[in-house]
Parts: C-alpha cells; sequence; structure tokens
C-alpha cells in the first residue's frame, strides 16, 4: 500500500513540474511580441495605436492616394489573430465577423481583410501586395521587412504595446 | 505521512479540475484545422495545376520559344512575383500571392433573411407569421479604385412578391479623403438608416425605430443622385462627412424619385460626423436635408430636417439615440410646420454563455402638428420597446420583444409581442 502511494505521489510531482514546465512555455509565448508589418513601399513607419486601428477598422483605407491598403490578418485561434481582435477591434471572434460584414454591408468598404494561414504565408503576401499590412509574430519576421513603430516603440522595446 | 497524502490527494482534484476545466478550449482548434485541411487540398490542387502547367510549357517552349512571351502577356499582375529569383530563400510563393490578388470584378453575395411571428391587442389586428424582407447585397470591387454595391428585397405582399432595388451605387475612391459616388442610397439623414440597412439580422431589436420606418414618411428613407464622401483631416477627431444632391422625395413621400424627379428642383443633404480615436466606439454627428415637395400637382412644400445622433457602438453597453426635427413650409401660405422624433436605445451584451444574450429595451417618441398637410400618414407615438436578442450562431440570432406603445392622440395603448429570427447567409 505504502508502495504504491510512493509511486502516486512521484507521479504527481513530475506531472506538476511538467506542468509548470508547460505554463511558463505557454506564458513566454503570450509575452511574444506582434510585429506590424508592412510592404516594402509603404510610405509610413510610424503609426500611433488608434491609428493602426483606424487601418485595421477600414476607417482608413489608402496610404496614399494611389496605394490602397490591403490588409492580411491570420486565421481563427492564431496567437496573431487574438492579439488583434483584444487590442486593436477589441472585440470577440463573432463580433469581428459581424463588423465585417456590416462594414461591406454599408458599401463602406468592397471586401474583408484576407486570411492568412501561417506566419509564413503573411511574410509573402506582405512582401508581394504593395499596401499590404499584416500582424506577425515577432520571432518569424523575415530579415530586412518593414516593421512599423507602433506609438514609437519597435516590437521588443519597453513598452511595445501588441503583445 | 497520511497528512501529506491528504495534501497530495487534495491538490490533485484541483488539478484534475482545472484540466477539466481546460477541456473546452482545446477543442476550439478544430475549426482552424479542417480550415487548414481545405487549404492545404486547394494547396495540392494548385501545385498539381501548375505543374501540369510547366510541363506543358516545357513542351511548348521546346517547339517554340516565342510561346513563353504571349503567356506573360497573359498575366501581367503575377509577373513581378515571377520574375523574382526563385532560389532566394524568401520569395514569396506565387500560388499564395496569386490567390490573394484582387481580381476585376470581384462579386460577393451575401444574404439577409428573418421569419416573425406577431401578436397584438390592437382591435382588428391579426396575429400570425409573416416571412420579413429577403435581401440580397451585391459587392464587387471593379478596379482598384471602382466598387460596385447593390441591394435588392423581395418582400411578401398578399398577391405577389414586391421587388425593390434599395440600393445600387456606382463608386470612385480617389482617396480617403475624397469618395464619389452616383446612384441610390440610403439617405445619409439618419444614422440607423445608414448602419442597419435591409439587415434585420445587423439590428439588436426586431424591428427599426418608427422615425426610420420602410414605407414611413418621416424622413425620406431612399435618395437617389450622387453622394461625396470621406474623412476630414482632423486628428485624434476623426471627422468624417457626406454630401449628396439628388431628386428628394416623389409624390408619393415613402419613395425616392427612382424614374426621376418630381419637380425641377434638386434635393441636397449633408452630415458630419466624428469618432474620437481615444473614445473607441463613440461616435455622434449631425446633418440636414432641403428639398421641395410636390406631393399633389400645385402643391408646394419647402421641407428642412435637421438631425443629430449619438451611438456607443459597442456592446457593453449598446447606446443609440437619434433625433429629428422636420420643418416644412408651404408655399402658398407661408404657413410652417415643425414635427419632430427621436429615439433611446440601450442594450447589453451579457457576458454568460459565450455572450449570447443580449437583453435591450428602447424608447421612442414622434410629435407631428395635426394641421401638417404633408404628414397625412404621420401619427404621434409614444412607445416603448423591451426584448431580448440570442445569437444561435454567428450568423444568426432569435429576438423576442414586448412592445408598448400609444399611436395617436388619445388613443388607446397597444400591447405585443414580437418574435423573430433573422440571419444572413
Amino acid at each position: 500500500m505504502m508502495a504504491y502511494w510512493k509511486h502516486a505521489s512521484i507521479a504527481l510531482l513530475l506531472g506538476c513540474v511538467c506542468l509548470s514546465l508547460l505554463e511558463n512555455l505557454a506564458g513566454q509565448n503570450r509575452d511574444v511580441d506582434v510585429a506590424v508589418v508592412v510592404h516594402p513601399d509603404t510610405p509610413v513607419s510610424n503609426l500611433g495605436l488608434t491609428e493602426v486601428r483606424k487601418v485595421f477598422l477600414g476607417d482608413r483605407q489608402y496610404w496614399s492616394t494611389n496605394i490602397p491598403v490591403v490588409l492580411l490578418i491570420r486565421a481563427p485561434v492564431a496567437r496573431e489573430r487574438n492579439v488583434v481582435l483584444k487590442i486593436i477591434y477589441q472585440m470577440s471572434e463573432s463580433q469581428f465577423k459581424q463588423y465585417w460584414i456590416a462594414k461591406i454591408f454599408r458599401a463602406e468598404s468592397a471586401s474583408a481583410p484576407k486570411v492568412v494561414y501561417s506566419n509564413d504565408m503573411a511574410n509573402d503576401l506582405v512582401t508581394a501586395i504593395p499596401g499590404a499590412i499584416a500582424f506577425i509574430d515577432a520571432r518569424d519576421v523575415r530579415a530586412g521587412a518593414k516593421v512599423l513603430r507602433v506609438d514609437g516603440r519597435l516590437p521588443g522595446e519597453a513598452g511595445y504595446p501588441l503583445r | 505521512m497520511s497528512s501529506r497524502l491528504l495534501s497530495l490527494l487534495v491538490f490533485s482534484l484541483a488539478t484534475s479540475g482545472l484540466l477539466a476545466q481546460s477541456t473546452p478550449q482545446t477543442q476550439e482548434p478544430e475549426p482552424s484545422v479542417q480550415s487548414l485541411l481545405e487549404r492545404i487540398q486547394r494547396l495540392e490542387k494548385r501545385i498539381g495545376e501548375l505543374e501540369d502547367h510547366q510541363r506543358g510549357q516545357a513542351a511548348v517552349s521546346a517547339g517554340s520559344s516565342g510561346s513563353a512571351a504571349v503567356d506573360n502577356t497573359k498575366a501581367p499582375q503575377t509577373n513581378a512575383v515571377l520574375e523574382q529569383p526563385a532560389s532566394h530563400e524568401n520569395a514569396p510563393s506565387t500560388t499564395a500571392v496569386r490567390e490573394a490578388e484582387r481580381h476585376y470584378p470581384s462579386l460577393q453575395i451575401r444574404g439577409f433573411g428573418d421569419v416573425d411571428f406577431s401578436a397584438t391587442d390592437k382591435k382588428g389586428s391579426v396575429s400570425g407569421f409573416n416571412l420579413g424582407q429577403f435581401v440580397l447585397h451585391f459587392a464587387s470591387p471593379l478596379s482598384e479604385k471602382v466598387s460596385y454595391f447593390g441591394e435588392l428585397s423581395f418582400t411578401a405582399q398578399p398577391a405577389a412578391y414586391e421587388v425593390q432595388v434599395e440600393r445600387s451605387i456606382i463608386r470612385y475612391d480617389y482617396n480617403d479623403y475624397f469618395k464619389i459616388s452616383f446612384g441610390k442610397y440610403h439617405t445619409p439623414i439618419s444614422y440607423w438608416n445608414t448602419a442597419f440597412h435591409h439587415g434585420a439580422w445587423l439590428q439588436t431589436t426586431v424591428s427599426r425605430p418608427e422615425m426610420v420606418r420602410f414605407g414611413g414618411t418621416f424622413i425620406p428613407i431612399h435618395f437617389v443622385g450622387l453622394q461625396a464622401e470621406g474623412n476630414i483631416p482632423s486628428g485624434g477627431l476623426g471627422l468624417g462627412y457626406n454630401v449628396g444632391l439628388g431628386n428628394g422625395r416623389s409624390s408619393i413621400l415613402s419613395k425616392a424619385g427612382d424614374s426621376g424627379d418630381a419637380n425641377d428642383n434638386r434635393a441636397w443633404v449633408a452630415s458630419v460626423f466624428a469618432r474620437p480615436a481615444r473614445l473607441y466606439g463613440l461616435q455622434f454627428g449631425g446633418a440636414v436635408y432641403r428639398d421641395k415637395l410636390t406631393p399633389q400637382p400645385g402643391r408646394n412644400f419647402e421641407e428642412l430636417i435637421t438631425s443629430a445622433h449619438l451611438v456607443w457602438t459597442k456592446e457593453h453597453p449598446e447606446f443609440l439615440s437619434e433625433f429629428a426635427n422636420v420643418h416644412h413650409r408651404d408655399v402658398l401660405t407661408s404657413n410652417t410646420y415643425n414635427s419632430q422624433a427621436f429615439y433611446i436605445q440601450l442594450a447589453y451584451r451579457l457576458p454568460w454563455q459565450e455572450n449570447k444574450w443580449k437583453p435591450y429595451y428602447r424608447f421612442e417618441y414622434i410629435h407631428k402638428p395635426e394641421s401638417d398637410p404633408v404628414f397625412l400618414d404621420v401619427s404621434d407615438l409614444v412607445g416603448s420597446t423591451v426584448g431580448v436578442r440570442y445569437d444561435i450562431t454567428n450568423y444568426a440570432a432569435f429576438k423576442g420583444e414586448y412592445r408598448n406603445s400609444r399611436i395617436g392622440k388619445d388613443e388607446p395603448r397597444v400591447n405585443g409581442g414580437f418574435f423573430q429570427t433573422a440571419f444572413t447567409f
């Protein structure tokens, strides 16, 4: 009987250690900044958070007269999407969907944001499509990509708002 | 020893409880896996097509060196991407880029529908079901700067369905500050009129406020003409504008002048609104509308409508309010008449059960002078609506509401129950 409890308690302790490790890992993942990446020719390098919101709400649709904004957003359950919904849109998933249906229905926008299924795909498209803007995990941003400062800060800097 | 075991047991129970609580979260990624699988299938199909195409090209180029140039002219938009060195490790995936590129025209169709049930204690009223409006919405970018939007409604009538072109707009975007369009609009004299259009699913309540009711005459619901709109450079204030010039109301006041103006006088409308950046969700603004009405040949009235709105569009809480004053002046006698209407609507998306429940309350009021010869169909109204919306899915909702209203002076109050299932597809 005693041996059984000993094994059980060891297994439980191991389980606890694993759980805490996993939680730490998840915590680290949660803390990673999300970079705002734009096409290299986009004529901006710094936006306030409210301006980023305006862009992603579709209230600002042009970078300049000849460069329309092309919104790229990760598919549901991606962490980048959750960060965007929570901090930028301040909406739930269903509110976000309803928002864009209403936006198009009001004739305020001709199309909803394009959905990207991975950070690789986001990197690809943001490099290839003029005017594109995407949120990408800062660790996955490719070298040479144009990363915007948000409120004057780059990912990794103290006070960066998107994480 | 036993106390240690006891504490371990308690801990294990707590851990298992936590794990059990987290189970629903692990089920959430299912749609993502499904969408990824679909995407993989699409990509595989696309790779197959590309490989076939490449093989075909290789065979053709072996026979004729000139055909590659012909192929290039067929897809000028993708050349920039295709020309990038394939060996570059960061070269964009051409398949993904091609899929994401805009193609013109690119028609998207969305539908809205609702099924209703109503029962009131009004004398002579009949309770029962009715099919609400069946609405089709079309949006199609025609180029980077030109887009088309259309809205068709099918409304059940005793003999047949009435088909109406509710909106038909072609718009040219110069930039964010200037967009010009032509066609038939919902008049930007009212917030509700331009926020929810004919999509019952989009609005919280079963019905629109009486002052903006479809088929009503208090404000002109539709406007045929041209409209300029855009943002006004104003920093954090987030100002925007609409200016329109059009036919105004037809001789049937609830209709717009689709087939031509009722008189040789254009109506105009101008509105300004603000969406302050620091108060995300807030919008307020005002509008002015001017027209000359000819309800009967030889009888002309000047109409001036002024309106204001204040809304908080977030759902914790949602607050909508509007006020409009309609001023009529008889051109012949110079008699003037002023009618007022407003509504205040409050709703709150409850945080329980995945935010599916949203109770609401609305108070509305209309007053018009009895002597106003233009508003023969408008009645005084004082009414309250209380109800709840339950979102069955992201695209469908049930709504149930109780209304208590007095329509007309010295008339008895009417109580009614209204139910609706509204959806988009």
